[in-house]
C-alpha cells in the first residue's frame, strides 16, 4: 500500500499513528504475532507476559465441541490477528457500492445517512457529526472522573486497575475461545466508574468510533465501584458489515458493593445468506461478578445476526443480597444457529436472579437456550426465577431447551417455566381482521412476545430494536 | 484410582461360541470406558464411577446359587405374581387369569444380544446378563387381577453385580397392571443392572408401579425401553424410595399416532440416598400425548436428579407434551438436580416444563401449628399432600390404598 493513501483516511483521527496504517501481523498464531501486537500497542512488559501466558495456556486447551451449532473447522493459523484500519483506497467509495439489500434494511430502521456510510466504513468528510458529539461527552465524563477509554489506552494510562481486574472474572485458563481471546486481543472498551457516581449517560461503543474496526478479538472491561450505576450499549441495530468470520470477544463486568451495570447488545452481525453460505461466527464470552454487597448486574440481548451465535452472559453472584438478570431475544432465520443463554451462580446470601429469555426460530434455523442456575449450599435464602419461551414457524426449524438447575441447600427456591408454541392463528385472524397485512400481524404479535425483554432496552434502543425483530422475520409467515 | 472390577465372560455358562463373541465384543466396549462418570452428560449429576469406587472394592459377577426364601406376598389387594430370585423366574402364579392367554418363560438369551449405543451399563449387560423373564399377552386378553413382580435379592450377593434383561410384549388390546416389588433385607452392597424391554402393541394399556418395600444397601440402574403403537398407553408410578443408588433411565418412543405416556414419581429420600430419573420421550408420529410429573422430598444428605428430556420430530405436529419435576429440600447438605430439556422440531405443538424446588412453606406450617397441630405433624401432613398427589390417576381402589399406606410409611420412617 501506498503512503499517499492515507493522507485522507478517517482513522487517523480516532488515534491511529499512520506509520501503523499499512500494518498487518504476519499470518499466523504463534509467540511472534503475540509479541507483534504487544509491540504495536505499546504495551507495557506486564502486559505482553500475561498474553504469553495465556497463549502457552492456549496450547493444552482443546476448541469444546458439546456445542449444538457445529462449525467447519477453523485454521487458526490462516488468521491474521492484527491488522490496521483498512485505508480509503480498500473501502467502498460510495453507498451505490453496497449491497441494495443493506440499504433497503437501513431505510427500514430510519438510520441517517451519514450513519450508513459509517456502518459501511465509506470514508466520510472529514468533520463527521459524532466526532464532535463524542468530545463533547467525554469532556463531561472526565469532569465526574469516570474513564471511557479504548483497553489499549487503559493499559498505558490506568495500569494500576487494569492489572488489578483483567482476567479476574474471566480467568486466563477460562476455555479455549476466551484464552485465544486474552493471547491476542487487539481492542476494545474500559470503563470506570468512581465511587458513589452515577453515569449521567448510556455510554455505548456507538460514540467510540474505533470501535467499528475493532472487531474480531474484543475485550471489554467495565468496573462499576461502589455506589456507582453505569448503563452500557454494545452494538447497534444496523447490519454490520465485517471480514472476519471469528469473532470471539471477552466482556468483563465488576461491580462492587452497592453498584449496578446494566450491559444492552443489539448484535446484527451478517448472518449469511438466504441459503446459509456464509455469515459471522460469534463465540462471546461474557462474564459478570457482583462482588459486593447489595450490587447488582443486568444483561439485555438481542440477538438477531451472526450465522451461529453462541454465548452465555452469566452472573457470579458473590455479595450478600446481589442481584443478577438476563433478558435474551434471540431470533434466528433462514440456516442460522443460536446456542445461547446464561448462568447464575448463587455465591452469596439472600442472592436473587432473574432469567427471561425469549426464542424465535424460522425457516431452516436452530435456537436453542442453555442455562445454569446453580445455588450453592452457603446461598442461604436465594431465589430464582427463569421463563423461557420459544416461538417456532414453520415445521423446518427446531427450538430447544437446555436448562441444568442445581439447588443445594433448603432455603432457596427455584422456579422454571418453559413453552414452546406457534404463533397462534387466531390472533393473526384477528389482526388480519382489523386490515394488518400477514407481516404487520407477526411483527406486533412477536413484539409482543418479546415485549417483557423489550422494555428492559434503554429508550434509544428499544425503538429501533422493535423494527429490528419485525425485519428478521421478514417473508418468514405466510 | 485402581480399577474395583472384573468381570469375566467365561464365569457364564452354557454360551455358544457365536453367542460368547458377542458378549466379548460387548465387554470390550464396556472397558473401554468403564462406569460412567460426570464427564458424561447422562451422568453429570450421577457420578457412578467415582460413587462405586468409593463403596465397592472389588466387584465380580459370578454365578449364583439361588436360595429360595419364601417371600411375604402382600395380602391387601387380590393379584397374580411372579417370583424372582437374584432376577431369575422361580415360581409364577396366573390363578386369577385364563391361562392360556399368557406366555411367560425365562428370557431368551439367544436371539437377543445386540449391542446397544445408549451407554456403557448396556454394554456391560450385553455381556454379563442373564436370567430374566419374557412376558407375553394374547391379543384382546385383559388382565383381571394386577400382577405382581417379586423380586427378591440373597445375601450372598455382596460386592457383585446382576444383570438381566426382561421382555414385556402387550398384544392388540390387551391391558396389564404391574408391580415390580423389590423386597429385600440384605445389608449388603450390590449392584442390578437391567433392561426392560416393553412393546405395547395397538390400543393395549399398561400401568407399571415400582416400589420398595425396605431399606437397603443396592445400586440400582434401570433401562426401560418402551415402543408404543397406535392408541396404547403407558402410566409408569415410581415410589422406589430406599435404595443407595437409582437410576431408572427411561426411553418412551411414541411410534403411531395416538399413543399415550404418563410417567409419575414420588420419592421420599433420606440418608445418603441418590435417586435419578432420566427419562428421553421421542415423538416421533403426530397427535401423541407425553406427561411426566417428578416430585422428590429430599432428607438429610439426600440426592435428587431428574433429566427429562421431550424430543418432538418435524413431522409430529400437534403433540402435546408436558413435564413438571418439584423438589421439596428439607435439609442444607440435600440437594436437588435438574435439567429439563426440550428439542422441539414441528411448529404446532404444546410443549412446556416446568421445575421448582424449595422448601416447605412456612406459612402453611404456621396455619396447621395455629389449629393445634404439632410441627412434626405438619410437616409429614403437607409432604404427605405434595407426594400422594402423583396418585391421583390411579383407579385401582385397593392397589391405591396399598400405595399410599406405602408412601405414608415411607414419610414416617420405617
Amino acid at each position: 500500500m501506498k503512503t499517499e493513501d492515507l493522507k485522507n483516511t478517517q482513522d487517523y483521527k480516532y488515534g491511529f499513528t499512520t506509520n501503523i496504517e499499512n500494518i498487518r501481523a504476519p499470518k499466523g498464531l504463534n509467540e511472534e504475532t503475540i509479541k507483534f501486537i504487544s509491540n504495536i500497542k505499546k504495551e507495557p512488559e506486564w502486559m505482553l507476559d500475561w498474553r504469553l501466558k495465556a497463549f502457552k495456556r492456549l496450547q493444552v486447551l482443546k476448541e469444546p465441541n458439546w456445542q449444538k451449532p457445529k462449525y467447519p473447522n477453523i485454521n487458526y493459523q490462516d488468521l491474521y490477528y492484527y491488522s490496521a484500519p483498512k485505508s480509503t483506497s480498500e473501502k467502498p467509495k460510495s453507498l451505490e457500492e453496497i449491497d441494495p439489500k443493506i440499504l433497503e434494511t437501513y431505510k427500514k430502521l430510519g438510520i441517517p445517512l451519514v450513519e450508513q456510510k459509517r456502518l459501511n466504513g465509506i470514508a466520510v468528510d472529514a468533520v463527521f457529526d459524532s466526532v464532535s458529539v463524542a468530545t463533547t461527552f467525554k469532556d463531561e465524563l472526565t469532569k465526574q472522573g469516570i474513564i471511557f477509554c479504548s483497553i489499549s489506552e487503559a493499559i498505558q494510562k490506568h495500569p494500576e486497575l487494569v492489572k488489578k481486574y483483567l482476567g479476574s472474572v474471566i480467568p486466563l485458563s477460562d476455555h479455549y475461545f476466551a484464552t485465544l481471546n486474552s493471547a491476542v486481543f487487539t481492542d476494545g472498551s474500559f470503563v470506570y466508574i468512581p465511587p458513589n457516581t452515577k453515569c449521567p449517560m448510556e455510554l455505548s461503543t456507538y460514540f467510540r468510533i474505533n470501535a467499528s474496526e475493532t472487531g474480531q478479538f474484543e475485550r471489554t472491561l467495565i468496573i462499576a465501584d461502589k455506589g456507582s450505576y453505569v448503563s452500557y450499549l454494545e452494538g447497534c441495530t444496523a447490519p454490520m458489515r465485517d471480514e472476519n468470520q471469528l469473532h470471539a470477544a471477552n466482556v468483563e463486568l465488576i461491580a462492587l458493593d452497592d453498584a449496578e451495570i446494566k450491559y444492552s447488545t443489539v448484535q446484527n452481525w451478517y448472518p449469511g445468506d438466504e441459503k446459509g453460505v456464509g455469515g459471522i461466527y460469534n463465540f462471546v464470552t461474557k462474564r459478570g461478578a457482583c462482588r459486593g454487597k447489595n450490587s447488582k448486574i443486568s444483561w439485555t440481548q438481542v440477538e438477531t445476526g451472526s450465522a451461529i451465535t453462541w454465548k452465555y452472559p452469566s452472573c457470579i453472584l458473590q455479595g450478600d443480597n446481589s442481584v443478577g438478570e438476563f433478558y435474551s431475544i434471540a431470533i434466528t432465520n433462514n440456516f442460522q444457529k443460536a446456542d445461547t443463554g446464561t448462568k447464575m451462580i448463587h455465591l452469596g446470601k439472600n442472592t436473587k436472579s432473574k432469567i427471561i429469555s425469549k426464542g424465535i426460530s424460522a425457516g431452516n434455523a436452530d435456537n436453542m437456550y442453555r442455562g445454569l442456575v446453580d445455588i450453592k449450599n452457603k446461598a442461604i435464602n436465594s431465589r430464582n426465577y427463569t421463563q423461557c419461551d420459544s416461538l417456532l414457524m414453520g415445521n423446518k426449524c427446531g427450538a430447544h431447551t437446555i436448562p441444568y438447575i442445581k439447588n443445594n441447600n433448603s432455603t432457596s427456591i427455584i422456579e422454571h417455566e418453559a413453552t414452546t408454541t406457534k404463533i397462534n392463528e387466531e390472533q393473526l385472524y384477528y389482526c388480519n381482521q382489523r386490515g394488518l397485512d400477514q407481516e404487520e400481524a407477526v411483527s406486533l404479535i412477536v413484539n409482543g412476545f418479546c415485549k417483557e425483554v423489550l422494555q428492559q432496552l434503554p429508550m434509544e434502543f428499544a425503538v429501533e430494536a422493535q423494527k429490528l425483530v419485525a425485519i428478521s422475520l421478514e417473508g418468514s409467515v405466510g | 484410582m485402581q480399577q474395583f472390577y472384573d468381570f469375566k465372560i467365561n464365569k457364564i455358562k452354557n454360551l455358544s461360541s457365536e453367542e460368547k463373541i458377542l458378549r466379548k465384543k460387548n465387554l470390550e466396549l464396556f472397558y473401554l470406558n468403564g462406569f460412567p462418570s460426570k464427564k458424561d452428560e447422562d451422568w453429570k449429576f450421577t457420578d457412578l464411577n467415582f460413587i462405586l469406587g468409593q463403596n465397592f472394592t472389588n466387584i465380580v459377577n459370578t454365578e449364583l446359587i439361588p436360595d429360595e426364601k419364601p417371600f411375604n406376598p402382600i395380602n391387601e389387594f387380590e393379584h397374580n405374581f411372579i417370583y424372582l430370585v437374584n432376577g431369575k423366574l422361580i415360581s409364577k402364579n396366573f390363578d386369577h387369569e385364563e391361562k392360556d392367554k399368557i406366555l411367560i418363560s425365562n428370557f431368551d438369551y439367544k436371539n437377543e444380544i445386540i449391542l446397544y449405543r445408549e451407554n456403557t451399563l448396556n454394554f456391560l449387560n450385553n455381556a454379563l446378563a442373564k436370567d430374566g423373564f419374557s412376558l407375553e399377552i394374547s391379543k384382546n386378553y385383559k388382565f383381571k387381577k394386577p400382577l405382581v413382580i417379586y423380586n427378591y435379592f440373597s445375601n450372598s450377593l455382596k460386592e457383585t453385580i446382576v444383570n438381566n434383561k426382561n421382555l414385556i410384549i402387550l398384544n392388540e388390546n390387551s391391558e396389564l397392571t404391574l408391580i415390580n416389588f423389590v423386597d429385600n433385607n440384605s445389608k449388603e452392597n450390590f449392584i442390578i443392572n437391567t433392561i426392560d424391554d416393553i412393546k405395547l402393541k395397538k390400543n393395549s394399556s399398561l400401568k407399571s408401579i415400582f416400589i420398595n418395600n425396605s431399606k437397603n444397601n443396592a445400586y440400582f440402574y434401570k433401562y426401560l425401553k418402551n415402543d408404543l403403537e397406535k392408541n396404547s398407553n403407558l402410566e409408569n408410578y415410581i415410589l422406589s424410595s430406599g435404595l443407595k443408588l437409582n437410576k431408572f433411565d427411561i426411553e418412551v418412543n411414541h411410534n403411531a399416532e395416538y399413543s399415550s405416556s404418563n410417567i409419575f414419581s414420588a420419592l421420599n429420600l433420606s440418608n445418603y440416598e441418590h435417586q435419578e430419573i432420566k427419562t428421553l420421550i421421542n415423538h416421533n408420529t403426530p397427535n401423541c400425548q407425553s406427561y411426566q410429573k417428578i416430585k422428590n422430598v429430599l432428607n438429610n444428605e439426600s440426592k435428587g436428579v431428574f433429566q427429562g428430556k421431550i424430543f418432538v420430530k418435524n413431522i409430529a405436529q400437534k403433540t402435546d407434551a408436558y413435564q413438571l419435576s418439584r423438589a421439596l429440600i428439607l435439609d442444607d447438605k440435600a440437594e436437588f438436580n435438574a435439567k429439563p430439556e426440550l428439542e422441539i422440531y414441528a411448529d404446532d405443538v404444546k410443549c412446556s416444563h416446568g421445575s421448582t424446588s424449595g422448601s416447605i412453606d412456612l406459612e402453611s406450617i404456621h396455619y396447621l401449628k395455629s389449629r393445634g397441630i404439632p410441627e412434626k405433624e405438619a410437616y409429614q401432613m403437607l409432604i404427605n399432600g405434595f407426594l400422594c398427589e402423583v396418585l391421583e390417576k390411579l383407579n385401582e381402589n385397593n392397589l391405591k390404598k396399598f400405595l399410599l399406606k406405602k408412601l405414608e410409611s415411607q414419610i414416617h420412617g420405617y
